[in-house]
């Protein structure tokens, strides 16, 4: 996907149609984000049930991405460009994988909520943070076809938007369960579905950078911003009033 | 994928059936067979031809007729003093031996013949050859107590008796020959049947020396097949190692310029230069600038040297050419230096085709006349062995094709027969040489 | 991750065996290497890769002065073995190549026994005083060539009736019996079966322990499989120059990324 075409042409044709895979995979994954946040604010337990059935169809593309690669580098043995190719496509297949299984996740868990009585505002809250990831795949996966770093960098700078954004529903979700301990099942399942698509941001992020590496040659330096906080705070501690 | 084929798609052809335009093809492949094979053949046919006509035309001159006879040495005659005194037998010429021989045929032929036709014994001349009594006297001369004995002769027989029992000479072509009458030819016959006179293997013929017009039955190849022996000498000695030298710098060390560049077509054209004009540089040079002396093998060496110099550079160069570079970069690459990869390595392996090249050279100047023309080797009569090594290069003498064509040109039709079989010795001795070249090839590489 | 020491791929800092500067190649007209600047380090193997034609032969033949036996081979600029430039006036090649030993590209024993092949070079090098001393060097060469046990009962046998894997490394065996301290190979395995390849390959990385060695090859697969360091050689320029990992995952120049992905260049 470099300027020029190899001088053996099926080599090309190879290369295309696994980073074709990828593409068509990140479709896939998208649509599952979207699916599984709708239907957990819509209670939608019919979309539900389809985003848990359409991981599959992320598993068995993740499959023949593995399968494709394998060939591509024992027959074509890539170097170079090709090579971080073939290997980002490996990662970042990896990623998608895990991406839709943290959908699938979070579509199981609506079925669940749709059993209890919903926490006001928390549904959309998720749902504007799916989104937001969903962008930041859409954008990572447009800077991938277009070999842009820049844009790349720029989708790996607003996970931190996503961590802010669970930091908040973190804490949201802690004051619910401190109100009324009936809430905690429920806020139990949004804060894992919270955590599912920060973890989302963070693949996305890892997928980013392997958009850098394909075009520069080079892993971006581990000094991007995080906003994730949670693991440093203290919640129902007694000195957490005083704050 | 082109619309013709898409449009029209051609019946599918079996492998079973042949297209026609594959018989054509293969029809004229067996014919260019056929051709090749007919010029192979004609090639062959030829050179039978050729072999049949030396062999059949040649094979006579290694035969000879022979008349025995007990020739009584008369001392009153070969040693009037009685005194067995060796210059006093020397002092008789062939003159004094000659009636002796004629009597002893006369006998002979009174013995064996019936109703003697000859009248006198001088009539006998006409079937003994006229060096038969040279012949006699230097038997006599080496072995003077044979002197009044009778003695057991095997004395030539006239060209003309030998010419009438190989069938060359016949009752009809001598009717105007003054040398012989039917009558002494009847004489041959009954002789022959009686076993006196018979034809027999003609050692003479490769040994002996050159004889005079009116002695054909005498005639051998003897001394100018030395005289070739020693030019091939002289050849051998200067060609092969300035050839060789010359071939290794200039392939090996010689710097690629202009000059050697004009070297090289210069060598490539002296190949082609006719023989006759080095004949004349040697006339120029050796004979007249030089003052060595006429007709000697030394200048006929010379000369020959010249004209094989480009074949043996050609050659040489050839076979260095074709030693692998990658033979000289392994010695170079180890740290050999030029002259060492040359002599250690590529030397070595370019040895047979040397060896085959000089060998070859050598052939072609055994064989060459047309430069010895010039420098007065042909139309020399070599009737005498040379006296020593020196003498050898330096005495005038004669070569063996200088031989063939002095006899050819000969009126006697006994020397026809003899050139004849002097083209077969000459022939022996190419493909001897040939042979050996093949079989130093053959062991050189073997090597490995 | 370059910190486990199974994975010898970084060439640690050693000192500079043979260094290049401005070195221009002439073949008549033609300008065939220009300006090249490189610097060979000790015990390391270095690869030469590039398009025919594209001059990392002829460079490689600079480095022994191969390059004088031809006449219109013109070079100008320095080459530095161990500091002291071998285009010195007073530099004699025939000294020079037994420092600086070359394996070809085809097999090329000498129609001689395998012994005498080894033995060639110490014999005109006078490297042996006696017949057993010989006997030592060949033996130890051999071993080194990693052709010893399979040539041992029958060193007397012509070199030639090898197979062409035996021959090569008895050829390199023939270069390191002179003591040389650098090899350098002009694509020793493009006459090779891949087996015969891979116990080259195998005898160049032990070589590393004590030669320099510079190799041609026209496998990139080659070159990264047996070299620390690579060359790359566009139309008689040094390209880039650096570590074979690097090279071959993310090289820097647009042309050396077009050459080893298999692109038009």
């Amino acid at each position: 996907m470099t300027d020029s075409q190899h001088i053996v042409s099926s080599y090309d044709r190879d290369l295309e149609g696994v980073q074709a895979l990828i593409i068509k995979m990140g479709g896939l994954v998208e649509t599952a984000i979207l699916d599984c946040a709708k239907a957990l604010e819509l209670r939608d337990e019919e979309l539900a049930e389809r985003v848990r059935k359409g991981d599959k169809a992320i598993d068995a593309l993740m499959e023949q991405i593995n399968e494709e690669t394998a060939f591509v580098i024992a027959r074509r043995a890539p170097a170079a460009s090709d090579l971080r190719v073939v290997l980002s496509v490996m990662k970042m297949s990896n990623n998608l994988e895990r991406i839709g299984d943290y959908a699938k996740n979070i579509a199981k868990r609506a079925g669940v909520l749709l059993q209890m009585t919903p926490i006001d505002g928390a549904s959309g809250a998720v749902r504007r943070m799916a989104r937001e990831v969903e962008l930041m795949l859409k954008d990572a996966l447009d800077a991938y076809i277009q070999r842009d770093p820049e844009l790349a960098q720029v989708v790996s700078n607003r996970d931190k938007e996503v961590d802010q954004m669970y930091n908040a529903l973190f804490r949201e979700f802690l004051t619910f369960m401190m109100e009324d301990p009936r809430n905690i099942t429920a806020c139990m399942h949004l804060h894992f579905i919270a955590k599912n698509i920060e973890r989302m941001g963070d693949h996305v992020t890892a997928l980013a950078e392997q958009v850098i590496y394909v075009s520069t040659g080079k892993m971006p330096e581990e000094d991007r911003p995080k906003a994730d906080s949670t693991p440093y705070e203290i919640h129902g501690d007694p000195m957490a009033g005083k704050d | 994928m082109t619309d013709a084929t898409a449009n029209s798609p051609q019946p599918k052809s079996s492998l079973l059936t042949v297209s026609p335009r594959v018989k054509q093809r293969n029809a004229a492949e067996a014919r260019f067979k056929m051709y090749g094979i007919a010029a192979v053949m004609t090639g062959l046919v030829f050179l039978v031809i050729l072999l049949a006509t030396i062999l059949f035309n040649g094979v006579g001159a290694f035969q000879q007729t022979f008349i025995e006879v007990p020739v009584y040495l008369d001392a009153a005659k070969l040693d009037k003093k009685g005194e067995r005194n060796i210059d006093d037998i020397k002092k008789v010429s062939t003159f004094g031996y000659t009636p002796l021989i004629e009597n002893a045929i006369f006998a002979a032929v009174e013995e064996n013949v019936d109703n003697n036709p000859l009248t006198a014994s001088k009539e006998t001349k006409a079937l003994i050859s006229a060096s038969a009594a040279a012949q006699v006297r230097d038997v006599v001369i080496a072995n003077p107590e044979m002197i009044g004995e009778t003695v057991d002769f095997r004395i030539l027989a006239a060209s003309r008796v030998d010419g009438y029992l190989k069938g060359r000479v016949t009752r009809d072509s001598i009717a105007r020959d003054k040398n012989i009458d039917a009558v002494h030819l009847d004489i041959v016959d009954q002789l022959r049947a009686k076993g006196i006179v018979k034809r027999e293997f003609n050692w003479a013929f490769i040994t002996g020396a050159d004889a005079s017009e009116s002695r054909p039955e005498q005639a051998g190849m003897g001394v100018s097949m030395l005289g070739s022996l020693f030019m091939m000498l002289v050849v051998l000695v200067l060609s092969l190692p300035i050839g060789v030298a010359a071939s290794i710098y200039l392939e090996e060390f010689a710097p690629q310029n202009k000059w050697t560049d004009l070297i090289e077509v210069n060598i490539s054209n002296l190949a082609a230069v006719p023989s006759i004009v080095f004949g004349i540089l040697g006339l120029a040079v050796f004979i007249q600038f030089a003052g060595l002396p006429q007709s000697a093998p030394l200048v006929g060496g010379l000369v020959l040297t010249l004209m094989t110099l480009p074949t043996i550079i050609i050659s040489t160069r050839a076979s260095l050419k074709s030693v692998p570079p990658s033979i000289r970069d392994a010695a170079l690459g180890l740290g050999a230096s030029k002259m060492q990869s040359v002599f250690h390595h590529v030397l070595p392996l370019a040895m047979p085709g040397i060896l085959t090249g000089t060998i070859i050279g050598l052939a072609q100047a055994l064989g060459e006349t047309a430069p010895l023309l010039l420098i007065g080797m042909v139309g020399y009569i070599a009737s005498n062995y040379p006296t020593g090594p020196i003498a050898g290069f330096m005495d005038p003498n004669s070569a063996m094709p200088a031989q063939i064509y002095e006899w050819a040109k000969r009126a006697d039709p006994a020397y026809y027969e003899r050139a004849w079989g002097g083209i077969i010795i000459l022939l022996v001795f190419l493909i001897t040489m040939n042979i050996i070249a093949i079989i130093l090839r053959r062991r050189f590489e073997r090597r490995w | 991750m370059y910190d486990n020491p199974n994975l010898e791929r970084k060439v640690a800092q050693q000192d500079t065996k043979i260094s290049a500067r401005n070195v221009q190649v002439f073949y008549g007209d033609t300008h065939a290497i220009k300006d090249v600047n490189i610097e060979i380090p000790s015990r390391t193997v270095t690869a030469f890769i590039g398009p025919s034609g594209c001059g990392k032969s002829t460079f490689l033949r600079c480095l022994n002065r191969m390059n004088d036996t031809i006449d219109i081979c013109r070079v100008e600029g320095d080459i530095d073995l161990d500091g002291e430039n071998i285009y010195d006036k007073r530099v004699d090649p025939v000294q020079l190549r037994a420092k600086v030993g070359m394996v070809f590209q085809k097999p090329n024993p000498f129609p001689k026994s395998i012994y005498d092949n080894i033995a060639y070079g110490p014999r005109i090098h006078g490297l042996a005083k006696n017949k057993a001393d010989l006997d030592e060097i060949v033996e130890k060469a051999l071993r080194r060539g990693a052709i010893w046990n399979e040539v041992k009962d029958r060193l007397h046998a012509p070199g030639t009736g090898l197979s062409g894997g035996q021959q090569q490394r008895l050829c390199i065996a023939r270069a390191v019996a002179t003591e040389p301290e650098v090899l350098l190979m002009d694509e020793p395995c493009s006459a090779l079966d891949p087996i015969a390849t891979s116990q080259v390959e195998e005898l160049i990385d032990e070589l590393r322990d004590q030669y320099s060695v510079v190799i041609v090859t026209h496998s990139m697969q080659q070159a990264a499989r047996v070299s620390q360091k690579t060359a790359f050689f566009h139309l008689g320029n040094l390209v880039e120059y650096g570590d074979t990992g690097q090279i071959f995952t993310n090289p820097q120049d647009s042309r050396t990324e077009s050459y080893i992905t298999g692109r038009i260049g």
